[in-house]
């Protein structure tokens, strides 16, 4: 049954005028374990690559979001160590919207209720304690109309003004590092598929060479009828190419499936074990282009073994 | 068209002279046996005519060009115009018959129609139309024969080097495809061919080269072949 259709296949290839192998490369071993190989390897850079376009969106939304907004604390407890009640805390904060509302570098100053601090903090000390039992922080939640520093600056001259007891927060600090932590991820990727790239170019020039050397009676007929370097690299290069092509699309579609199975969890999870993974159209089309990224990759490898080697031969 | 000057050759580095102080020169549209006995050289000589090998010393002009100047490119386009029926065949045996002849013009790059129409009709008048899509392995050793001769005058070569092409077969075989040889060369083909079989050396009476010790010596039967000739 599967002959039979293996037979159809090669007939109807031949139909198409695709023909066979000046020399009998379909008859080597090696090749179920090249297609393999380049079909880990492309699973695995399916993995890099989406990583990697899922942190720049990752990043590239913390950034957006978070880079012209400031909190600013009313602590329960001074930095000399004096707990505040909670009525003084109310007043500053209270004291500190009222003034801060008119102040043109300021877009918008919202006091965050007791629930919504509530909810914040909540991953911290669990959600069935009562808000009577611990002093909760006053929080101003502050948009700037501009997020450079010296907007930053100002504010901070004004909200000292205003109460002595205020903390600024801005994310700048926790952004850039979460950020660099980020791009160490994204370089680490990327040199990941560096080596993946490289592992696939070894394998496929041991491949050559080892069929070469397999073949190297009808490599020596053919050079012996008159063809060129050019025409036997070609034979090589196809066979190289198929299969790096056959092996990059099972491994590159396993890989989008995975993916695809990480993306559900990841946004079906609430969002609070794994951040909600978003992975563009453009991104899967870049990474459907992996096969032929793989297939130009073989044929080029294969080109330069072949030429290389036949120099070598009378 | 082909000229041989104080050739010498072997194998390897340390290996024997297989060949030393050959002379010789083939006119254009000439027919010369090879002969000597088994192990006197031939193939090899054979070889440094179709480029398989270069001699160790001394100058081979082929086609006019001086074959030790030429690039790797320029030696693959001259050897397209030598066609080739070695001793032991060399059929590609995953290749049909079809495949397996066609060989010479796809690595010419002629067009596939053009290929399939020369194909077919060099297949069938060797007699091999039903056995186009078999395996060399799966014929007899005489039809594999005649897919390595229309494998070799397929690209209607200017030079056609036989080696040993009687040796497998029985006479009335052998002469029948002495007579194809005749006529390509009628046509202009330069012709080479190498045998141990004095019988057909003396019936075709052409000019015999004789390998002996591994040179060439002026061989009785050219001369009887001369005189033949002169006869006429
Ligand atoms: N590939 C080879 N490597 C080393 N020696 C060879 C090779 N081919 C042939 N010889 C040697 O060269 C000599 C001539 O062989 P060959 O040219 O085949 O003679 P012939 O064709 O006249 O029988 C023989 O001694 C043979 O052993
Ligand atoms: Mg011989």
């Amino acid at each position: 049954m599967f002959s039979k259709i293996k037979k159809l296949y090669s007939q109807a290839l031949k139909y198409l005028g695709f023909r066979d192998y000046d020399l009998p490369l379909n008859q080597s071993e090696d090749s179920r374990f090249l297609i393999l190989l380049v079909g880990l390897m492309s699973f695995l850079a399916v993995l890099a690559f989406s990583g990697t376009f899922a942190l720049n969106d990752m990043t590239s939304r913390w950034s957006s979001g978070l880079e012209n907004k400031v909190t600013i604390e009313v602590p329960v407890e001074t930095k000399e160590g004096h707990l505040l009640s909670n009525r003084t805390v109310n007043k500053e904060t209270k004291k500190l919207a009222s003034k801060l509302e008119n102040n043109p570098i300021i877009k918008s100053v919202k006091i965050l209720s007791h629930e919504e601090i509530q909810e914040l903090i909540s991953p911290w000390i669990g959600k069935d304690l009562t808000l009577n039992d611990i002093p909760l922080p006053g929080l101003i939640a502050v948009e700037l109309r501009r997020s450079d520093s010296k907007s930053l600056d100002m504010l901070k001259a004004n909200v000292k003004a205003i109460s002595k007891y205020a903390q600024l927060e801005t994310h700048h600090e926790w952004l850039g590092s979460l950020i660099s932590f980020a791009n160490t991820l994204k370089t680490l990727a990327l040199f990941i598929a560096l080596i993946i790239g490289g592992a696939t170019v070894t394998a496929i020039i041991a491949g050559v060479r080892t069929r070469l050397a397999i073949h190297c009676k009808e490599v020596e007929l053919l050079h012996h009828m008159g063809a060129s370097d050019d025409y036997i690299s070609r034979q090589f290069q196809r066979h190289s190419m198929i299969l790096a092509f056959k092996g990059s699309v099972f491994g590159t579609l396993s890989g989008l499936f995975i993916m695809g199975i990480i993306v559900m969890l990841s946004n079906g999870s609430g969002g609070s074990l794994i951040p909600a993974i978003e992975i563009s159209y453009m991104a899967v089309l870049f990474i459907l282009a992996i096969p032929a990224i793989a297939a130009l990759i073989a044929m080029v490898a294969s080109r330069f073994t072949v030429l290389h080697s036949l120099q070598e031969m009378p | 068209m082909i000229k041989f000057d104080n050739i010498a050759f072997k194998y390897s580095e340390n290996g024997q002279d297989i060949l030393h102080d050959v002379n010789f020169t083939l006119k254009r549209g000439s027919y010369h046996f090879l002969s000597g006995q088994s192990g006197s050289g031939k193939t090899s000589l054979m070889s440094l005519m179709y480029l398989g090998h270069m001699p160790t010393s001394g100058q081979i002009t082929m086609f006019g060009k001086k074959v030790n100047m030429l690039e790797r490119d320029e030696l693959s386009k001259l050897r397209q115009n030598i066609g080739v029926m070695f001793q032991d065949f060399r059929l590609l045996n995953h290749l049909s018959t079809f495949d397996n002849v066609a060989l010479p013009l796809r690595i010419s790059n002629r067009p596939e129609k053009e290929v399939k129409d020369h194909v077919n009709e060099l297949i069938d008048w060797v007699g091999l139309g039903k056995h186009k899509t078999d395996l060399p392995p799966t014929l007899s050793g005489g039809q594999q024969q005649r897919i390595a001769i229309a494998r070799a005058v397929i690209a209607r070569p200017k030079l056609l080097l036989a080696d040993e092409p009687t040796g497998n077969l029985d006479d009335k075989i052998g002469f029948r495809l002495m007579g194809l040889f005749e006529q390509l060369n009628r046509m202009g083909t330069t012709i080479v061919i190498a045998t141990h079989n004095q019988k057909i050396i003396e019936q075709f009476g052409h000019p015999c080269l004789s390998l002996v010790d591994g040179t060439l010596e002026a061989s009785p039967s050219n001369k009887i072949a001369q005189k033949i000739r002169n006869v006429f």
